[in-house]
């Protein structure tokens, strides 16, 4: 359940919700609560901390979209927060229930921004493929949300066969997202499609070559700072191509490399220790 | 002194011999047996391999390790049997097919439009399943039970409800699949030879028109995007067969054996059952991915089943199809038919 890194934009996701709970009382806190509220989180060295504070935060957002109904942005910070928790802090159960409700937000964002959107649920591949290509970058943020929390959502409901019927939907998401800009948010595009890419091996269909091309990039365009980039392409990649050294390479990396990056230190916190869990099996394994 | 001296390259030798007995008597018992599979990691059949795996170690006192290569990174089956005849492996999962190689009879459950329903394919296989794993053991390889693929049907972009819609349309057959490739060409379509992991670019091309999987295998190979027609009719049974090489196996003790046979069994059989289900939900999702099921009248698929079944006596006759083993599943097959009309 854990394994499928879901890196969020929280900073945006943070922004969206004090950009709109606080409008009020703007004039009393000013444009720079939300920097320092998502930099709270992001810059966070204690998982545990954000996982027993997140929950008070995803009860605001679900007051907010309640009172905001059509808010792509806010719909869009729903998505992505409801799928963070969901898939890095919940049980199993928990997960299904969390990462559902994330789906449905980024459906909603993506609809309220683009009308032929509100009829992607059940939409044929080709039908998609074509739509997607009228998204434009003003919408990559609710398309970004859309894909992330849907893939969120697959994977906490890998075990039934319509998440891996889906997988190529979501990829073409993620694909559109990559044409519109390949450094969104500083790669984490291609680190997705790393993962996409990796799930499968050759021999059923997979492009693990292709894979590894995403994760390179990813890793290039967030400077080696995005650790959580580099767990993947070991516990993704090197386990799938049994490639031991580049495997604890990478790992070692990870744990050599300091954890605080501004905007990536939780993230990085949770990958060292992941890091260790999968360096501890490599071993075994290879 | 004298004796003591005297002694002394003896106490040494003796003592040598014993290290050595001990060392081979380690290395025959901490049998280290590595098993190739195409399923990738953390998917359901390699969890429930592992636990078998888990379960063999602890109870033989870790003398049996079952040390897996998920993900196909040993190749395809024919690569896979290479590597067991140079010892590099000692075992793999396969496709039927794939190790009809060593023993052909396992051809024979795929035969097209063999099968008319599972309720069938239940009753040859609690018949024959024995003999072809006894058959199997006889040509080198320990096998511990078939596990399910399903039933392949008909993909294609245009619905296929009678044989003339089928005429000449260029058709996927498997590498090495003669059988299927006679029987598709005698049912008028087009057969192409393709690798598996050309067919979705077959597809998109045009280079193919038509392909067949389980509801299964067509979602793990993302054929639901290019398809929109599945043709609900039991073309061809497949099913897989986790086997370890013979020689390896007898490597461990008897008591040994019987453990690995036991929970093996136990795991394949599991896996053997899970199957239907998931085609079940497999073909559910194919229906909601936008791929409509077709049915076939009934005048048509009598038609191509007396088609196939003209050509049992060719079948029969190839150099690669196990006679006495073929004369006993049509055997099989009459009396159940007889009495379930």
């Amino acid at each position: 359940m854990r394994d499928l890194r879901v890196r969020l934009a929280l900073r945006f996701a943070a922004f969206v919700v004090c950009a709109v709970w606080l409008a009020g009382c703007a004039n009393l806190i000013g444009s720079r609560a939300s920097a320092t509220l998502s930099a709270a989180i992001l810059d966070q060295d204690d998982p545990l901390l954000v996982e027993s504070g997140l929950p008070a935060y995803l009860l605001l957002i679900d007051g907010l979209i309640k009172r905001h109904p059509d808010n792509a942005p806010l719909l869009s910070a729903g998505a992505q927060m409801f799928a963070l928790y969901g898939s890095r802090f919940a049980d199993k159960q928990h997960a299904i229930a969390l990462t559902t409700k994330a789906r449905r937000y980024g459906e909603r964002a993506i609809c309220a921004e683009y009308e032929p959107a509100c009829h992607w649920p059940g939409i044929g591949y080709d039908d998609l493929v074509a739509q997607l290509a009228k998204v434009d970058s003003k919408k990559l943020d609710s398309l970004f949300s859309y894909g992330v929390s849907w893939l969120a959502n697959l994977n906490a409901t890998s075990e039934d066969w319509a998440a891996v019927g889906d997988l190529p939907w979501v990829e073409a998401v993620l694909e559109r997202g990559l044409a519109l800009d390949e450094d969104y948010q500083n790669g984490a595009i291609h680190g997705y499609l790393g993962i996409l890419n990796s799930l499968r091996p050759p021999a059923l269909g997979g492009k693990p070559e292709v894979a590894r091309a995403h994760f390179e990039r990813a890793i290039e365009l967030s400077q080696g700072r995005d650790l959580s980039i580099k767990v993947e392409y070991a516990r993704r990649y090197a386990r799938l191509m049994f490639d031991q050294e580049l495997h604890d390479r990478l790992l070692n990396e990870v744990l050599a490399a300091p954890a605080e990056a501004p905007g990536y230190t939780l993230f990085n916190v949770l990958a060292k220790q992941e890091a260790e869990t999968l360096l501890a099996t490599s071993k075994e394994y290879f | 002194m004298r004796r003591a001296s005297a002694w002394k390259p003896m106490d040494v030798l003796l003592r040598a011999a014993l290290a050595l007995a001990l060392l081979s008597a380690a290395s025959v018992r901490a049998a280290d047996i590595k098993i190739a599979t195409v399923a990738p990691d953390g998917s359901h059949w390699m969890e429930q391999m592992r636990g078998g795996a888990d379960e063999i170690k602890m109870r033989t006192g870790s003398r049996v390790t079952l040390k897996f290569y998920p993900g196909g990174v040993m190749g395809n089956d024919a690569q896979v049997l290479r590597k067991i005849r140079v010892g590099q492996l000692q075992g793999g999962a396969f496709t039927a097919g794939g190790l009809a190689e060593r023993y052909n009879a396992l051809n024979l459950y795929g035969i097209p439009l063999l099968f008319r329903s599972l309720d069938e394919v239940d009753a040859v296989r609690a018949k024959l399943d024995p003999k072809l794993i006894a058959g199997l053991e006889q040509a080198g390889f320990v096998s511990f039970g078939f596990t399910e693929g399903g039933f392949a049907n008909l993909l294609s972009n245009e619905p296929i409800r009678s044989i003339d819609q089928m005429k000449r349309k260029k058709v996927w057959v498997p590498e090495g699949d003669q059988i299927s490739f006679l029987a598709m060409e005698a049912m008028g379509l087009s057969p192409v030879v393709l690798p598996v992991t050309d067919v979705l670019t077959g597809l998109q091309t045009g280079l193919i028109e038509m392909t067949f999987a389980s509801p299964v295998a067509a979602l793990v190979l993302q054929w639901q995007t290019r398809v929109k027609f599945r043709t609900d009719l039991p073309v061809s049974y497949s099913y897989g067969i986790f086997a370890i090489e013979k020689g390896a196996f007898n490597t461990l003790t008897p008591d040994d054996q019987k453990v690995v046979r036991e929970v093996m069994t136990r795991v394949m059989g599991g896996l053997d059952h899970t199957a239907r289900d998931d085609n079940k939900r497999a073909a559910e999702v194919l229906a909601s991915s936008g791929v409509q099921t077709v049915s076939v009248n009934a005048a048509d698929v009598e038609g191509w089943r007396r088609t196939v079944e003209g050509l049992y006596p060719q079948i029969r006759e190839r150099p690669d199809v196990d006679k006495p083993m073929f004369d006993e599943l049509s055997a099989v097959l009459a009396d159940y038919r007889k009495s379930h009309p």
